[in-house]
């Protein structure tokens, strides 16, 4: 791929057209610009790549190393997930359970006893990583499509 | 049945059952497997340390049973009558719902060596460090099991799709 290529924009010919206007104290300047330039098409990239990994987020599934996992969406984790110490529940003491073996993890999860509706969910993956949220179910969007934030409305459901 | 033995009993013998027919596949044998499995618990002279270790040796060893079962050339020969291997899934009896016994059934027809660990991890809800101490195997192993074994259930799922 050429450079046209990969700048692609109108900022570049503009550019092009200052870096051949002098020399000397133009020398300067032009490195100014292409520093400016630089950032702002490390920045686009940088963009880029925030968006790609903001979708799969929201979707809920990523994939951490080898192993299929569940990306916690960082916006939700200040909204409905908070990341709470792993209590080591039981298939029997959870509410509602999910086994997802082409997946390679397991959901369980527990309603609690407090005012506000919430659920405890316990994530376990098959490269040996355990997490756990607290999930506020009132701050779930009905259209969500994260993977802990709808086990953790079927488990209200459940209960 | 003595009092300290009983106790023993009501505790694991319904999850051993579940993992003895794991490997079996039909209820007799598997209830075989685990009375074995008590019985050698009790005739074993060795104390074990703590509960963690008598629930790892007792699923240990029927495991061990059924594989030695497995391998007999009498088992070879026959076949357990009106009972299908291909339900399985429905006979396993767990404390809890499945939803998806097409992947249950997938992964009873695992090899052994990607069964149990499968099995163990999301149907009994045990962890690496655990299942590595049940089968005398290194997390890492049990690690890498689990990861093919889960490419084996996805492939024999796309082959029974039409």
């Amino acid at each position: 791929m050429g450079i046209q290529e990969v700048q692609g924009n109108g900022n570049a010919q503009a550019y092009q057209k200052k870096r051949s206007a002098g020399r000397g104290e133009g020398f300067q300047e032009s490195l100014l610009q292409n520093l400016r330039y630089r950032d702002q098409e490390e920045n686009a990239i940088t963009d880029t790549e925030t968006e790609a990994r903001k979708k799969a987020e929201n979707v809920g599934v990523g994939r951490i190393g080898i192993t299929s996992g569940i990306r916690v969406n960082a916006a939700a984790v200040q909204e409905a997930l908070q990341a709470v110490e792993v209590r080591h529940m039981s298939y029997e003491e959870s509410d509602h359970i999910k086994i997802a073996v082409t997946e390679g993890y397991t959901l369980k999860g527990k309603r609690e006893d407090s005012e506000e509706a919430r659920v405890y969910v316990e994530a376990k993956y098959d490269d040996g990583r355990q997490e756990a949220y607290q999930v506020e179910i009132g701050k779930i969007s009905d259209t969500t499509e994260h993977e802990i934030e709808r086990f953790a409305l079927e488990t209200m459901n459940e209960a | 049945m003595e009092q300290k033995w009983s106790y023993l009993v009501d505790e694991y013998r319904a999850m051993l059952y579940r993992i003895a027919f794991s490997n079996m596949k039909n209820r007799a044998d598997a209830e075989d497997a685990v009375q074995e499995a008590f019985l050698r618990y009790m005739k074993d002279e060795k104390p074990i340390q703590n509960k963690e270790h008598e629930k790892a040796w007792l699923i240990r060893t029927t495991i061990h049973i059924c594989l030695d079962i497995l391998k007999s050339g009498w088992y070879q020969k026959t076949v357990p009558w009106n009972e299908s291997f291909e339900n399985a899934a429905k006979n396993i009896y767990l404390p809890y719902q499945v939803k998806d016994d097409e992947t249950l059934e997938a992964v009873l027809q695992l090899p052994v060596h990607y069964r149990n660990p499968i099995y163990l991890f999301y149907y009994e809800d045990y962890a690496i460090r655990e299942i590595a101490e049940i089968l005398n195997e290194k997390e890492g192993t049990i690690k890498t099991r689990l990861r093919r074994g889960r490419e084996e259930v996805k492939k024999l799922l796309t082959e029974r799709r039409p």
